[in-house]
Protein backbone atom coordinates (compact mmCIF):
# COMPACT_ATOMS: atom_id res chain seq x y z
CA UNK A 1 0.00 0.00 0.00
CA UNK A 2 2.82 2.90 1.17
CA UNK A 3 6.27 2.11 -0.65
CA UNK A 4 9.26 1.41 1.26
CA UNK A 5 10.14 5.14 0.65
CA UNK A 6 6.82 5.83 2.36
CA UNK A 7 5.61 7.13 -0.77
CA UNK A 8 2.40 5.99 -2.25
CA UNK A 9 2.03 3.82 -5.09
CA UNK A 10 0.50 4.85 -8.51
CA UNK A 11 -2.24 2.34 -7.84
CA UNK A 12 -3.01 3.95 -4.45
CA UNK A 13 -3.01 7.03 -6.13
CA UNK A 14 -5.30 6.16 -8.93
CA UNK A 15 -7.80 5.05 -5.49
CA UNK A 16 -7.85 8.51 -4.45
CA UNK A 17 -8.75 9.87 -7.66
CA UNK A 18 -11.56 7.23 -8.07
CA UNK A 19 -12.22 7.74 -4.84
CA UNK A 20 -12.98 11.82 -5.39
CA UNK A 21 -15.10 10.87 -8.52
CA UNK A 22 -17.58 8.59 -7.11
CA UNK A 23 -17.75 11.10 -3.37
CA UNK A 24 -16.71 8.10 -1.56
CA UNK A 25 -14.34 8.94 0.97
CA UNK A 26 -10.78 7.88 1.01
CA UNK A 27 -9.02 5.60 3.42
CA UNK A 28 -7.57 7.53 6.40
CA UNK A 29 -3.96 6.76 6.58
CA UNK A 30 -3.61 7.55 3.34
CA UNK A 31 -5.47 11.04 3.88
CA UNK A 32 -2.92 11.69 6.41
CA UNK A 33 -0.31 10.76 4.20
CA UNK A 34 -1.55 13.17 1.71
CA UNK A 35 -1.65 15.73 4.19
CA UNK A 36 1.78 15.45 5.27
CA UNK A 37 4.30 14.11 2.01
CA UNK A 38 4.06 17.03 -0.80
CA UNK A 39 5.44 14.48 -3.44
CA UNK A 40 2.36 12.78 -3.23
CA UNK A 41 0.23 15.22 -2.82
CA UNK A 42 1.92 16.56 -5.98
CA UNK A 43 1.90 12.86 -7.88
CA UNK A 44 -1.86 13.20 -7.10
CA UNK A 45 -2.31 16.68 -8.20
CA UNK A 46 -0.81 15.40 -11.85
CA UNK A 47 -2.51 12.62 -11.68
CA UNK A 48 -5.92 14.20 -11.56
CA UNK A 49 -5.21 17.29 -13.30
CA UNK A 50 -3.81 14.46 -16.34
CA UNK A 51 -7.51 12.45 -16.50
CA UNK A 52 -9.31 15.93 -16.47
CA UNK A 53 -7.63 17.31 -19.13
CA UNK A 54 -8.77 14.08 -20.98
CA UNK A 55 -12.15 14.20 -20.00
CA UNK A 56 -12.41 18.27 -21.32
CA UNK A 57 -11.03 17.70 -24.19
CA UNK A 58 -13.07 14.83 -25.26
CA UNK A 59 -16.34 17.05 -24.30
CA UNK A 60 -14.82 20.40 -26.10
CA UNK A 61 -14.56 18.11 -29.19
CA UNK A 62 -17.64 16.72 -29.21
CA UNK A 63 -19.46 19.61 -28.52
CA UNK A 64 -18.33 20.83 -31.67
CA UNK A 65 -19.22 18.65 -33.84
CA UNK A 66 -22.18 18.04 -32.22
CA UNK A 67 -24.02 21.33 -32.01
CA UNK A 68 -27.24 22.02 -30.52
CA UNK A 69 -28.99 22.34 -33.92
CA UNK A 70 -27.30 18.83 -34.82
CA UNK A 71 -28.48 16.97 -31.58
CA UNK A 72 -32.36 18.63 -32.33
CA UNK A 73 -32.18 17.27 -35.71
CA UNK A 74 -31.48 14.01 -34.35
CA UNK A 75 -33.87 13.72 -31.47
CA UNK A 76 -36.40 14.41 -34.60
CA UNK A 77 -34.79 11.60 -36.73
CA UNK A 78 -35.18 9.36 -33.61
CA UNK A 79 -38.97 9.96 -33.08
CA UNK A 80 -39.64 10.06 -37.21
CA UNK A 81 -38.06 6.63 -36.78
CA UNK A 82 -40.19 5.64 -33.80
CA UNK A 83 -43.18 6.34 -35.80
CA UNK A 84 -42.62 4.00 -38.26
CA UNK A 85 -41.40 1.17 -35.34
CA UNK A 86 -43.71 -1.51 -35.82
CA UNK A 87 -45.11 -0.77 -39.60
CA UNK A 88 -45.13 -3.45 -42.20
CA UNK A 89 -42.36 -1.99 -44.74
CA UNK A 90 -43.45 -0.91 -48.47
CA UNK A 91 -43.49 -3.31 -50.72
CA UNK A 92 -42.75 -2.38 -53.78
CA UNK A 93 -44.14 -3.79 -57.35
CA UNK A 94 -41.69 -6.26 -58.86
CA UNK A 95 -39.89 -4.53 -61.58
CA UNK A 96 -40.70 -7.00 -64.51
CA UNK A 97 -44.92 -7.17 -63.10
CA UNK A 98 -44.55 -3.18 -63.47
CA UNK A 99 -43.05 -3.19 -66.48
CA UNK A 100 -45.36 -5.48 -68.54
CA UNK A 101 -48.37 -3.65 -66.90
CA UNK A 102 -47.08 -0.33 -68.78
CA UNK A 103 -46.28 -1.97 -71.97
CA UNK A 104 -49.65 -3.51 -72.26
CA UNK A 105 -51.06 0.04 -71.44
CA UNK A 106 -48.68 1.11 -74.31
CA UNK A 107 -49.68 -0.98 -76.43
CA UNK A 108 -53.78 -0.71 -76.06
CA UNK A 109 -53.82 3.24 -76.15
CA UNK A 110 -50.76 5.19 -77.06
CA UNK A 111 -49.37 3.14 -79.41
CA UNK A 112 -51.76 3.43 -82.78
CA UNK A 113 -51.93 6.83 -82.52
CA UNK A 114 -48.32 7.71 -82.39
CA UNK A 115 -47.82 4.61 -85.39
CA UNK A 116 -50.06 6.19 -87.61
CA UNK A 117 -48.75 9.75 -87.17
CA UNK A 118 -45.11 8.08 -87.90
CA UNK A 119 -46.14 6.10 -90.49
CA UNK A 120 -47.59 9.27 -92.44
CA UNK A 121 -44.43 11.08 -91.45
CA UNK A 122 -42.42 8.58 -92.94
CA UNK A 123 -44.39 8.38 -96.46
CA UNK A 124 -44.65 11.84 -96.65
CA UNK A 125 -40.71 12.49 -96.22
CA UNK A 126 -40.20 9.80 -98.31
CA UNK A 127 -42.12 11.26 -101.34
CA UNK A 128 -40.34 13.96 -100.48
CA UNK A 129 -36.76 13.31 -100.42
CA UNK A 130 -37.17 11.05 -103.42
CA UNK A 131 -38.60 14.03 -105.42
CA UNK A 132 -35.55 16.21 -104.66
CA UNK A 133 -33.22 14.02 -105.46
CA UNK A 134 -34.26 12.71 -108.53
CA UNK A 135 -37.05 15.52 -109.95
CA UNK A 136 -37.08 14.26 -113.69
CA UNK A 137 -37.89 10.62 -112.45
CA UNK A 138 -40.67 12.34 -110.52
CA UNK A 139 -41.68 14.25 -113.27
CA UNK A 140 -41.67 11.09 -115.98
CA UNK A 141 -44.25 10.00 -113.61
CA UNK A 142 -42.90 5.82 -114.54
CA UNK A 143 -44.35 3.41 -112.64
CA UNK A 144 -43.14 2.44 -109.67
CA UNK A 145 -41.59 -1.64 -110.21
CA UNK A 146 -40.00 -0.14 -113.01
CA UNK A 147 -37.98 2.07 -111.09
CA UNK A 148 -34.32 0.03 -109.62
CA UNK A 149 -34.03 -0.73 -106.18
CA UNK A 150 -32.27 2.67 -104.39
CA UNK A 151 -29.56 0.17 -102.50
CA UNK A 152 -28.80 1.56 -98.63
CA UNK A 153 -25.11 3.03 -98.74
CA UNK A 154 -24.21 1.06 -95.57
CA UNK A 155 -25.34 -1.97 -97.06
CA UNK A 156 -22.08 -3.28 -99.24
CA UNK A 157 -22.44 -3.58 -103.38
CA UNK A 158 -21.93 -6.59 -104.56
CA UNK A 159 -19.62 -6.41 -107.99
CA UNK A 160 -20.64 -9.23 -109.95
CA UNK A 161 -23.62 -11.53 -108.13
CA UNK A 162 -23.96 -14.53 -108.98
CA UNK A 163 -26.88 -15.48 -111.82
CA UNK A 164 -29.87 -16.53 -109.96
CA UNK A 165 -29.78 -20.36 -110.95
CA UNK A 166 -25.84 -20.57 -110.34
CA UNK A 167 -26.54 -21.64 -106.83
CA UNK A 168 -23.98 -24.45 -107.07
CA UNK A 169 -21.24 -21.94 -108.13
CA UNK A 170 -22.29 -19.27 -105.52
CA UNK A 171 -21.54 -22.38 -103.02
CA UNK A 172 -18.48 -23.70 -103.80
CA UNK A 173 -16.76 -20.17 -104.03
CA UNK A 174 -18.29 -19.46 -100.57
CA UNK A 175 -16.85 -22.95 -99.58
CA UNK A 176 -13.62 -21.99 -101.58
CA UNK A 177 -13.25 -18.78 -99.26
CA UNK A 178 -14.19 -19.87 -95.59
CA UNK A 179 -11.06 -22.67 -96.26
CA UNK A 180 -8.41 -20.65 -97.71
CA UNK A 181 -5.34 -19.37 -96.25
CA UNK A 182 -6.64 -15.87 -95.59
CA UNK A 183 -9.81 -17.05 -92.81
CA UNK A 184 -7.04 -19.51 -90.74
CA UNK A 185 -6.59 -16.44 -88.49
CA UNK A 186 -10.34 -16.61 -87.84
CA UNK A 187 -10.52 -19.82 -87.27
CA UNK A 188 -9.81 -19.88 -83.22
CA UNK A 189 -12.31 -17.33 -83.00
CA UNK A 190 -14.83 -19.50 -84.89
CA UNK A 191 -13.96 -22.39 -82.13
CA UNK A 192 -14.63 -20.13 -79.48
CA UNK A 193 -18.40 -19.09 -80.45
CA UNK A 194 -20.99 -21.10 -79.49
CA UNK A 195 -22.65 -23.34 -82.10
CA UNK A 196 -26.41 -22.94 -82.33
CA UNK A 197 -26.93 -26.58 -81.58
CA UNK A 198 -24.80 -26.89 -79.05
CA UNK A 199 -26.11 -24.28 -76.97
CA UNK A 200 -29.38 -25.03 -77.38
CA UNK A 201 -29.04 -28.88 -76.58
CA UNK A 202 -27.19 -27.74 -73.43
CA UNK A 203 -30.21 -25.83 -72.21
CA UNK A 204 -32.66 -27.32 -69.89
CA UNK B 1 -5.82 -5.19 -31.53
CA UNK B 2 -8.63 -6.82 -29.48
CA UNK B 3 -12.25 -6.32 -29.85
CA UNK B 4 -14.12 -6.99 -26.72
CA UNK B 5 -16.94 -9.38 -26.85
CA UNK B 6 -20.65 -8.15 -26.42
CA UNK B 7 -21.87 -7.05 -23.23
CA UNK B 8 -23.53 -9.82 -21.59
CA UNK B 9 -26.45 -9.46 -18.43
CA UNK B 10 -25.55 -10.72 -15.24
CA UNK B 11 -27.38 -14.31 -14.96
CA UNK B 12 -31.09 -13.74 -14.34
CA UNK B 13 -31.16 -14.59 -10.48
CA UNK B 14 -33.77 -17.49 -9.77
CA UNK B 15 -37.40 -17.25 -8.59
CA UNK B 16 -36.45 -17.72 -5.00
CA UNK B 17 -33.66 -15.75 -4.96
CA UNK B 18 -35.68 -12.95 -6.61
CA UNK B 19 -38.43 -13.72 -3.81
CA UNK B 20 -35.77 -13.50 -0.99
CA UNK B 21 -35.15 -10.08 -2.41
CA UNK B 22 -37.96 -8.74 -2.69
CA UNK B 23 -38.37 -6.20 0.35
CA UNK B 24 -34.88 -5.19 -0.81
CA UNK B 25 -36.12 -4.65 -4.45
CA UNK B 26 -38.90 -3.08 -3.56
CA UNK B 27 -37.20 -0.67 -1.69
CA UNK B 28 -34.34 -0.27 -4.61
CA UNK B 29 -37.44 0.78 -6.54
CA UNK B 30 -38.96 3.53 -3.86
CA UNK B 31 -34.89 5.27 -4.82
CA UNK B 32 -35.78 4.81 -8.67
CA UNK B 33 -33.51 7.29 -10.42
CA UNK B 34 -36.00 10.13 -12.50
CA UNK B 35 -35.02 8.44 -16.12
CA UNK B 36 -35.92 5.11 -14.65
CA UNK B 37 -38.89 5.65 -13.38
CA UNK B 38 -39.89 7.21 -16.49
CA UNK B 39 -38.94 4.32 -18.47
CA UNK B 40 -41.03 2.00 -16.17
CA UNK B 41 -43.61 4.48 -16.73
CA UNK B 42 -43.53 4.53 -20.76
CA UNK B 43 -43.56 0.41 -20.45
CA UNK B 44 -46.57 0.48 -19.14
CA UNK B 45 -47.79 2.57 -21.47
CA UNK B 46 -46.61 0.82 -24.56
CA UNK B 47 -48.10 -2.14 -22.21
CA UNK B 48 -51.49 -0.79 -22.63
CA UNK B 49 -51.25 0.28 -26.15
CA UNK B 50 -50.59 4.11 -25.53
CA UNK B 51 -47.57 3.48 -28.26
CA UNK B 52 -48.52 7.76 -29.03
CA UNK B 53 -48.12 8.75 -25.34
CA UNK B 54 -45.33 6.48 -24.93
CA UNK B 55 -43.52 8.04 -27.97
CA UNK B 56 -44.07 11.15 -26.32
CA UNK B 57 -43.13 10.28 -23.20
CA UNK B 58 -39.77 8.80 -24.50
CA UNK B 59 -38.42 12.04 -25.91
CA UNK B 60 -37.66 13.07 -22.69
CA UNK B 61 -35.12 9.99 -22.11
CA UNK B 62 -33.86 10.70 -25.68
CA UNK B 63 -32.95 14.54 -24.67
CA UNK B 64 -31.85 13.42 -21.18
CA UNK B 65 -28.96 10.70 -22.28
CA UNK B 66 -28.79 12.05 -26.04
CA UNK B 67 -25.19 14.26 -25.09
CA UNK B 68 -24.05 11.86 -22.94
CA UNK B 69 -24.74 8.81 -25.78
CA UNK B 70 -22.74 10.88 -28.39
CA UNK B 71 -19.98 11.28 -26.44
CA UNK B 72 -19.37 7.76 -25.62
CA UNK B 73 -20.34 6.76 -29.10
CA UNK B 74 -18.06 9.31 -30.76
CA UNK B 75 -14.84 8.81 -28.52
CA UNK B 76 -15.61 4.68 -29.56
CA UNK B 77 -15.66 5.09 -33.05
CA UNK B 78 -14.73 8.54 -33.96
CA UNK B 79 -16.58 9.57 -36.78
CA UNK B 80 -19.62 11.34 -36.73
CA UNK B 81 -21.59 9.84 -38.71
CA UNK B 82 -20.98 6.81 -37.27
CA UNK B 83 -22.16 7.97 -33.65
CA UNK B 84 -25.20 9.12 -35.08
CA UNK B 85 -26.22 5.92 -36.36
CA UNK B 86 -25.39 4.43 -33.35
CA UNK B 87 -27.46 6.90 -31.06
CA UNK B 88 -30.03 6.84 -33.25
CA UNK B 89 -29.84 2.69 -33.57
CA UNK B 90 -29.59 2.62 -29.48
CA UNK B 91 -33.02 4.48 -28.74
CA UNK B 92 -34.83 2.89 -31.43
CA UNK B 93 -33.55 -0.66 -29.85
CA UNK B 94 -34.77 0.75 -26.49
CA UNK B 95 -38.11 1.81 -27.47
CA UNK B 96 -38.78 -1.46 -29.49
CA UNK B 97 -37.75 -3.67 -26.43
CA UNK B 98 -38.87 -1.63 -23.74
CA UNK B 99 -41.26 -4.06 -22.52
CA UNK B 100 -38.36 -6.53 -21.79
CA UNK B 101 -36.87 -3.52 -19.62
CA UNK B 102 -36.80 -4.25 -15.65
CA UNK B 103 -35.59 -1.75 -13.30
CA UNK B 104 -33.63 -4.19 -11.17
CA UNK B 105 -30.61 -2.07 -12.98
CA UNK B 106 -31.23 1.70 -13.96
CA UNK B 107 -31.87 2.62 -17.17
CA UNK B 108 -29.01 4.37 -17.62
CA UNK B 109 -26.87 1.06 -16.98
CA UNK B 110 -29.31 -0.73 -19.80
CA UNK B 111 -29.19 1.91 -22.50
CA UNK B 112 -25.23 2.47 -22.17
CA UNK B 113 -25.21 -1.39 -22.86
CA UNK B 114 -27.05 -1.28 -26.01
CA UNK B 115 -25.45 1.48 -26.92
CA UNK B 116 -21.90 -0.08 -26.62
CA UNK B 117 -22.92 -3.23 -27.97
CA UNK B 118 -24.04 -1.17 -30.99
CA UNK B 119 -20.29 0.41 -31.01
CA UNK B 120 -18.49 -2.71 -31.02
CA UNK B 121 -20.79 -4.12 -33.66
CA UNK B 122 -20.37 -1.18 -35.55
CA UNK B 123 -16.25 -1.17 -34.97
CA UNK B 124 -16.19 -5.01 -35.83
CA UNK B 125 -18.26 -3.91 -39.25
CA UNK B 126 -15.40 -1.34 -39.93
CA UNK B 127 -12.92 -3.37 -39.80
CA UNK B 128 -14.33 -5.88 -42.26
CA UNK B 129 -14.92 -2.94 -44.69
CA UNK B 130 -11.46 -1.41 -44.47
CA UNK B 131 -9.97 -4.60 -45.42
CA UNK B 132 -11.51 -4.25 -48.60
CA UNK B 133 -11.97 -0.41 -49.52
CA UNK B 134 -10.35 2.90 -48.83
CA UNK B 135 -11.51 4.46 -45.27
CA UNK B 136 -13.68 7.36 -46.71
CA UNK B 137 -10.86 10.80 -46.57
CA UNK B 138 -13.32 13.32 -46.50
CA UNK B 139 -16.27 12.47 -44.01
CA UNK B 140 -12.68 11.73 -41.66
CA UNK B 141 -11.18 15.47 -42.87
CA UNK B 142 -14.66 17.09 -42.09
CA UNK B 143 -14.81 16.06 -38.78
CA UNK B 144 -11.51 16.63 -38.07
CA UNK B 145 -12.15 20.44 -39.39
CA UNK B 146 -15.17 20.39 -37.36
CA UNK B 147 -12.72 19.47 -34.33
CA UNK B 148 -10.08 22.23 -35.03
CA UNK B 149 -12.32 25.12 -36.28
CA UNK B 150 -15.86 24.66 -34.11
CA UNK B 151 -14.44 23.86 -30.91
CA UNK B 152 -11.20 26.07 -30.24
CA UNK B 153 -12.29 29.38 -32.29
CA UNK B 154 -10.63 31.36 -29.61
CA UNK B 155 -7.42 29.91 -30.08
CA UNK B 156 -4.73 31.16 -32.42
CA UNK B 157 -3.62 28.68 -35.41
CA UNK B 158 -0.54 27.29 -33.55
CA UNK B 159 -2.99 26.26 -30.96
CA UNK B 160 -5.41 24.89 -32.77
CA UNK B 161 -2.31 23.23 -34.58
CA UNK B 162 -1.12 21.50 -31.27
CA UNK B 163 -4.69 20.62 -30.50
CA UNK B 164 -5.41 18.72 -33.10
CA UNK B 165 -1.97 16.92 -33.00
CA UNK B 166 -2.58 16.02 -29.61
CA UNK B 167 -6.14 14.85 -30.17
CA UNK B 168 -4.32 12.67 -32.55
CA UNK B 169 -2.36 11.28 -29.96
CA UNK B 170 -4.50 11.04 -28.13
CA UNK B 171 -6.79 8.63 -30.68
CA UNK B 172 -3.74 6.97 -31.35
CA UNK B 173 -3.66 6.47 -27.67
CA UNK B 174 -6.72 5.20 -26.56
CA UNK B 175 -6.72 2.88 -29.84
CA UNK B 176 -3.84 1.03 -28.59
CA UNK B 177 -5.37 -0.13 -25.38
CA UNK B 178 -6.58 -3.44 -24.89
CA UNK B 179 -10.45 -3.96 -25.81
CA UNK B 180 -11.62 -4.15 -22.47
CA UNK B 181 -9.52 -1.74 -20.85
CA UNK B 182 -10.63 0.71 -23.54
CA UNK B 183 -14.14 -0.07 -23.06
CA UNK B 184 -13.68 0.45 -19.14
CA UNK B 185 -11.64 4.00 -19.93
CA UNK B 186 -14.26 5.46 -22.23
CA UNK B 187 -17.50 4.31 -20.07
CA UNK B 188 -15.73 5.32 -17.00
CA UNK B 189 -14.07 8.41 -18.45
CA UNK B 190 -16.50 10.09 -21.44
CA UNK B 191 -19.61 7.64 -20.29
CA UNK B 192 -19.74 9.46 -16.49
CA UNK B 193 -19.67 5.98 -15.16
CA UNK B 194 -18.75 5.19 -11.80
CA UNK B 195 -16.44 1.76 -11.40
CA UNK B 196 -19.96 0.26 -10.05
CA UNK B 197 -21.85 1.06 -13.16
CA UNK B 198 -19.30 0.02 -15.83
CA UNK B 199 -19.39 -3.58 -13.44
CA UNK B 200 -23.10 -3.43 -14.46
CA UNK B 201 -22.85 -2.66 -17.92
CA UNK B 202 -19.63 -4.69 -18.61
CA UNK B 203 -20.94 -7.81 -16.10
CA UNK B 204 -17.02 -7.49 -15.10
CA UNK B 205 -16.07 -7.43 -11.46
CA UNK B 206 -16.25 -4.03 -9.97
CA UNK B 207 -12.44 -4.97 -8.57
CA UNK B 208 -11.54 -5.84 -12.44
CA UNK B 209 -13.23 -3.12 -13.45
CA UNK B 210 -10.70 -0.53 -11.42
CA UNK B 211 -7.62 -2.94 -12.51
CA UNK B 212 -8.67 -1.93 -15.93
CA UNK B 213 -9.19 1.51 -15.50
CA UNK B 214 -5.98 1.51 -13.86
CA UNK B 215 -3.55 -0.14 -16.36
CA UNK B 216 -5.84 2.44 -18.69
CA UNK B 217 -4.43 5.61 -17.43
CA UNK B 218 -1.09 4.28 -16.87
CA UNK B 219 -0.43 3.23 -20.73
CA UNK B 220 -2.23 6.69 -21.41
CA UNK B 221 -0.32 8.66 -19.16
CA UNK B 222 2.87 6.79 -20.97
CA UNK B 223 1.85 6.93 -24.39
CA UNK B 224 0.82 10.69 -24.26
CA UNK B 225 4.44 11.66 -22.58
CA UNK B 226 2.76 11.64 -18.65
CA UNK B 227 4.20 10.11 -15.96
CA UNK B 228 3.52 5.98 -16.07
Amino acid sequence: MIGRAHHLQDDRLFECYLSGLEGAPVNGLVTTHLAECAACAEHLRELVQFMDGLREEADTETDAIFTPERLRIQQQQILHRLEHLGHAARVLSFPARLMGRRMVRTASRVAPRWAIAAAAAGLFVGVGVGTLIDPARGKSAAPMAAIPLVVSPVLPVVSDPPAAGDDDTFLSDLEMALSGPRNLELMPLDALTPRVKAVSTQLP
Amino acid sequence: MSEPGPVRYPASPSAPAVAAQLPERRAATEKLSDDTRLAVEIRGLVGRGHVHEARERFSGLVIAHQRRALRIAYQYLRDSADADEAVQDAFVKVFGHIDSYRETWPFEVWFTRILINGCLDRRKARLRRDRWFVPAEEARGADEARRAFGGATDLDPEARLLARERRDRLDDAVNRLDGRQRTVFMLCHYGDCTPREVSAVTGLNESTVRVHLFRAARKLRGLLGGKP
